[in-house]
């Protein structure tokens, strides 16, 4: 089961949780022994598709981009976590046709609840008309269909909705069902160095 | 989020810096400032607020920091101590980040979009991927494991960045163990520095170790202006007052807050708890045992350090004695017994709290019965090969509970005026940000 590669793709609007679940994921899969990369759409639109904007066609670009990393990264055993809001639906479904290995994860908050959190003002913007083409408010955002998972973010904490992904990704056979097949935090032989330490100071 | 980091820039905001000094009791700098060891520190108080602060009980680094960067009780964030217990097979773990149950400060600060670099403290290794930077304090062993993210890792490689100092020098002798402490502060200080000036940050949080492990070793030459080490000791506290000085002369408009996680005193006495809970005939060990892992059949409690005194309870302890429906029977004659334990005349235990006045939340399961408190100078241990129940060793330091360090960038008229609790801190820090407490803290801003 180890070692078996996936994409695991994250959409949802702007501000719903898609880069704090794929860190805490990406956490429990690490613990787990899993090899996983995280490419976030935010981090990505800085390097491998900088200069890109937010038209349609741009947009299509990125997560295709995004899409074709993944792929890369499965194929050679690690679990690709893609972060993007990637709003239209028929480019996802592309992806998830041409790379195989794929989990669909619809990262689902109401709007008006990210309207009226709007942690950095960000919406507020966009509804002055500051930002444009943001998704949600002036471009359009397609729910996936048939997502191997929702989790409503708006409903429950990012931990709960982390340990329903794992289980999700345990069930589809891409990690163990329980977490005692993860490896401790400390090896046998850091374990004799962090007792010796203690000891130097009186603790043991 | 790479689109709205461009907008980001632009919002003003006041940023939160945290200097922790690990073990630096409150007297000690009340102290040094009366006596200019720390001139730095005293022109910080001319406009601020130094206080004298309480930490967790049990009052160890790993409690009490992480109490700290969860501004939660143990019974909420899981740790209790350096070591703990598996009940199904009473095996010795040494509790890590992963075992830390509540959301740090950072995690809290990220949510809300601020980025935050924390460097060196206790109890978060292995390092949590965060938003900004992570090198984790002690018990951290490999630097790769320490640090997040490990792009970081050449970078203090060059540094000759050093996680800890290496207390075993003592062996050698003490002029090692204070070189080493030393260069590792050295090393620190460039480190917590460099940070500070070429990250970015909302939230810095920089802890110094050193402080705690000279104190160990030293702490016998404070006291006493003709000991070898006093001049020493004095030095290393205005390397110290000049690092504060280098952050001080940083400062725009931050908030900040300078901390320790606990205070300290001269040892007078080690005292080894379970070698009263066998003379009581509460505990039995295998020969030779040398961890409460050799418990012997027919044990009543355990003790761990520092004063943490467990009920062998039947059904939670595969070799437990006591019937649940004892349990507060057995609690209350140990009580009576340790009360009673004396020094030459002097009462060595000066209160003990069941688990229910110290700890509630969602691991409160698994807190000691008991957590002894002792006056100062007896410092209480649970060690099980000692032959008598008080000894000295080559610490000359203990930790204590009431004296920890809180300074706030804030006029008292601005502060609550209620003695702060360390887990006071982090909702402070929070409010710095501009925050809310989150329902997972138990602290106050003191802020008013």
């Amino acid at each position: 089961m180890e070692g078996k590669g996936l994409t695991l793709w994250f959409t949802g609007l702007s501000g719903a949780g898609k880069t704090t679940l794929a860190r805490l994921v990406e956490t429990e899969l690490r613990r787990r022994g899993h090899k996983v990369e995280v490419l976030d759409g935010d981090v990505v639109r800085t390097n491998l598709s900088k200069g890109l904007g937010f038209s349609k066609e741009d947009r299509d670009t990125n997560i295709r981009r995004i899409g074709f990393v993944c792929n890369l990264l499965a194929r050679n055993e690690v679990i690709a976590i893609a972060a993007a809001i990637s709003p239209y639906r028929e480019i996802r479904d592309e992806v998830r046709r041409d790379i195989g290995n794929f989990v669909e994860v619809f990262v689902k908050c109401p709007i008006d609840v990210l309207a009226e959190r709007d942690v950095k003002g960000l919406y507020k913007k966009a509804i002055a008309g500051e930002i444009k083409h943001f998704t949600g408010i002036d471009d359009p955002y397609e729910e996936p269909l048939a997502p191997e998972l929702v989790v409503e973010t708006d409903k429950e904490t990012p931990e709960q909705s982390a340990a329903r992904i794992i289980a999700r990704l345990a069930e589809l056979q891409y990690t163990a069902a329980s977490a005692s097949a993860a490896a401790d935090a400390y090896s046998d032989e850091e374990e004799a160095e962090v007792r010796r330490r203690l000891e130097a100071l009186g603790y043991v | 989020m790479g689109l709205f980091d461009r907008f980001k820039a632009k919002e003003k905001s006041r940023r939160v810096v945290l200097i922790g000094l690990d073990g630096t009791p409150c007297t000690l700098v009340e102290r040094f400032i009366k006596d200019g060891t720390m001139p730095n520190m005293a022109k910080l108080c001319a406009g601020g607020s130094l206080l004298q602060m309480d930490t967790s009980i049990p009052d160890i680094s790993s409690v009490a920091w992480t109490s700290f960067m969860t501004g939660a009780n143990p019974g909420r964030h899981g740790i209790y101590g350096f070591l703990d217990v598996q009940p199904n097979s009473y095996k010795i773990y040494f509790p890590s980040s992963r075992h830390i149950k509540s959301e740090t400060l950072w995690a809290v600060a990220n949510r809300a979009g601020k980025r935050a670099v924390v460097i060196n403290v206790p109890s978060t290794y292995p390092a949590q991927p965060l938003d900004g930077i992570l090198v984790a304090g002690f018990v951290a062993v490999d630097i790769n494991k320490a640090t997040y993210p490990a792009t970081l890792v050449p970078r203090l490689q060059a540094m000759d960045y050093r996680i800890d100092v290496d207390a075993r020098k003592v062996q050698q002798s003490h002029d090692a163990l204070m070189d080493d402490v030393l260069v590792t502060l050295d090393r620190r200080v460039k480190l917590l520095l460099e940070l500070y000036d070429k990250e970015p940050w909302d939230l810095f949080v920089g802890v110094v170790t050193e402080t705690d492990r000279l104190q160990h070793f030293f702490m016998d030459a404070i006291a006493d202006e003709s000991h070898k080490y006093h001049s020493a000791f004095r030095d290393f506290y205005r390397r110290i007052d000049a690092f504060l000085g280098q952050v001080a002369e940083r400062l725009k408009d931050e908030t900040m807050l300078i901390m320790s996680d606990h205070g300290f005193t001269p040892i007078k006495q080690q005292v080894y708890l379970n070698r009263w809970l066998v003379d009581h005939g509460y505990l039995r060990l295998k020969e030779n045992a040398r961890s409460i892992e050799e418990i012997g059949d027919g044990s009543r409690a355990f003790a761990m350090d520092p004063g943490r005194i467990y009920i062998n309870v039947k059904g939670k302890y595969p070799n437990g004695t006591v019937e649940p429906g004892d349990v507060a029977r057995v609690v209350a004659e140990i009580k009576e017994g340790l009360a009673e334990i004396s020094d030459n005349g002097a009462r060595v235990v000066k209160r003990i709290y069941e688990r229910d006045e110290l700890f509630s939340g969602p691991v409160v399961n698994l807190a000691p019965e008991l957590c002894v408190q002792s006056h100062y100078g007896y410092d209480l241990k649970g060690a099980v090969n000692k032959a008598q129940l008080m000894d000295r060793e080559i610490f000359t330091g203990m930790h204590t509970q009431d004296d920890s360090t809180l300074y706030i960038n804030s006029p008292a008229s601005a502060l609550r005026s209620e003695k702060p609790h360390i887990t006071d801190v982090a909702p402070t820090l929070l409010a710095g940000l501009g925050l809310g407490v989150p329902e997972t803290m138990d602290g106050r801003s003191m802020f008013r």
